[in-house]
């Protein structure tokens, strides 16, 4: 009986742990499709679900929260996803939340996503409806992908001309990357350019504080003033001279000379005048001939 | 040729006619339980060892040899969920059943052999004993019931196996190592292949049952049955591991 009993109880605990293995891989896995605890479901309408199964992983922020359970043809261009979700997570996802596919890695399988809205405060019910965004297609990118390949191309080939261009032209740009002269020249002038304003610097340096005429006239407010003065001196002799010519004009004595430079002013104009009128009669005559010579 | 045919149909209806025998024994009172437990002793408890050590270095084996090729393509990281899976839908219960076809059928086959040559099952039923139901039934449903947690053990210990090989060239938590494992499997991974295991116990025990049960009169027919037991119990594992297979291909 004893020996018995010692068998008895390895046999036992054998397929005791046995059993323990299995039912806890049977309850994981099913954790893991979310078969056991309180879940909830959601909907979403689709056009293309882009290759999205039933089991695939619902994330939201990030994290699986639950699964796809089923996926239903409802019109030709709508299909219906139900998901299952975990009851702890519905407190966050509100009524204004959209779900899209998106793929988990460049091969890896897809996933829904779920992103949360930013108006409503309202909690979702068991079996909503949430809005749905249209999932990039991968042929999408590769279309963009090649887009932008394309364009990189045409740039390539444009920097490969310019600098072509650049190594071998003769524009100012390429001189000025090239020339070894020209580089010589430029350094000249720059240098030019420094004693030049050199000097400059000092002659503003005189101008401001030395005491020549010049820098008097520039900066020193009594010289302003004086020059004024002086000004309006010669104004006033200029006028005072005027009325003394006209009155010069009036006098008897000046009067006919006057007279004289009058006439011989006029004189000089009608002669004046009768030149231009020959040379514009020569004109006419050349264009007329000229324009016989077209007819014939 | 007509003799070889007639021979191989002659001993596909013998072993029919053990199988029915047996289903109608199985569910007729009196029930053998203490001779049933004490073979489920010998065939499960001490079989642990070898299935262990198989499964463990099944595990680490594989682990170590997918691992240039799933490093080809950078998808190291996978490397516990494909281990996982090929360990649990096909590894372990074939390695596990055929490990058992050559210590268990082999065992039966010989043990009943002899008894049936030192003529102990003609005294059995002399003795009022059914000899078929307190040999043959009580060890059919032995191993039918005790492949099936072999492989439980082979896939749990082949899994720690496959952890060590993933960690002998990269670092992972048992943590993260056991979750990946989880991600990739679904039930379909696991329910077909448990039902596969009862049909490999099934017939491995029936196998060595019939073997050593129709032992011809003679020393040399032990061996004989116990050999033979060995390599039919291994042939039809195959077999039913491919049908089994084709099966679930077939449905899911």
């Amino acid at each position: 009986m004893n020996k018995e009993s010692g068998f008895q109880w390895k046999l036992g605990m054998f397929v005791i742990i046995g059993l323990v293995l299995f039912v806890s891989t049977i309850y994981f896995v099913g954790k893991q499709k979310n078969l056991f605890g309180s879940t909830f479901n959601l909907k979403s309408n689709f056009k293309s679900v882009s290759g999205l199964e039933i089991g695939n992983n619902v994330r939201f922020a990030g994290i699986n929260i639950g699964t796809v359970s089923d996926i239903q043809l409802k019109t030709d261009s709508s299909v219906v996803v139900v998901f299952v979700i975990k009851d702890e997570v519905r407190k966050f996802i509100k009524t204004d939340a959209t779900a899209s596919i998106g793929s988990d890695g460049l091969m890896g399988d897809k996933v829904l996503t779920i992103s949360p809205g930013i108006a409503s405060t309202k909690i979702v019910e068991d079996n909503d409806l949430i809005a749905s965004k249209i999932p990039i297609d991968m042929e999408d990118v590769m279309g963009s992908v090649k887009k932008s390949v394309d364009n990189a191309g045409i740039i390539t080939a444009q920097l490969a001309q310019f600098t072509y261009n650049m190594n071998n032209g003769n524009g100012t740009l390429s001189k000025l990357m090239t020339d070894k002269e020209m580089a010589g020249s430029i350094k000249k002038s720059l240098l030019n350019l420094e004693t030049t304003s050199n000097e400059f610097a000092s002659f503003t340096n005189k101008m401001n504080n030395g005491d020549g005429a010049l820098s008097k006239l520039v900066t020193d407010k009594k010289m302003g003033k004086m020059v004024d003065s002086t000004m309006k001196n010669i104004e006033e002799t200029t006028k005072g001279f005027t009325e003394i010519t006209e009155a010069a004009k009036h006098n008897f004595l000046l009067r006919g000379y006057f007279k004289k430079k009058e006439k011989a002013e006029d004189k000089k104009q009608e002669e004046l005048d009768s030149k231009e009128e020959a040379e514009l009669k020569k004109a006419m005559k050349m264009a007329e001939d000229s324009a016989a010579a077209v007819k014939k | 040729m007509i003799i070889y045919l007639k021979n191989t149909f002659n001993d596909v209806g013998k072993v029919s006619l053990f199988a029915t025998r047996f289903f109608k024994e199985v569910f007729k009172p009196p029930y053998e339980f203490k001779e049933f437990v004490k073979q489920c002793y010998v065939i499960g408890y001490k079989s642990l060892p070898l299935v262990a050590i198989t499964g463990f270095i099944m595990g680490l084996v594989l682990t170590l040899q997918s691992r240039p090729t799933l490093a080809k393509f950078g998808a190291e990281s996978w490397l516990p969920g494909m281990v996982a899976l090929s360990l649990i839908r096909e590894i372990a219960p074939v390695i596990t059943a055929l490990i058992c076809a050559g210590k268990v059928s082999s065992g039966i086959g010989a043990e009943l052999g002899s008894m049936k040559v030192t003529e102990q099952i003609d005294a059995m039923e002399v003795a009022a004993i059914n000899p078929f139901k307190y040999l043959v039934v009580t060890r059919i449903l032995a191993t039918t019931l005790m492949i099936p947690i072999l492989v439980i053990f082979a896939d749990a210990i082949g899994m720690l196996g496959g952890y060590i090989g993933v960690n002998m060239h990269s670092e992972i938590n048992l943590t993260r190592y056991t979750s990946q494992v989880f991600e990739s499997l679904a039930f379909l991974d696991i329910v077909p292949a448990t039902i596969k295991t009862f049909f490999f116990g099934f017939f491995i025990g029936m196998i060595g049952c019939y073997k050593g049960f129709t032992a011809a009169n003679g020393t040399e027919s032990v061996g004989l049955a116990a050999n033979s037991a060995v390599v039919t119990a291994s042939l039809t594992i195959f077999i039913i591991d491919m049908l089994a297979v084709q099966i679930t291909d077939l449905f899911f």
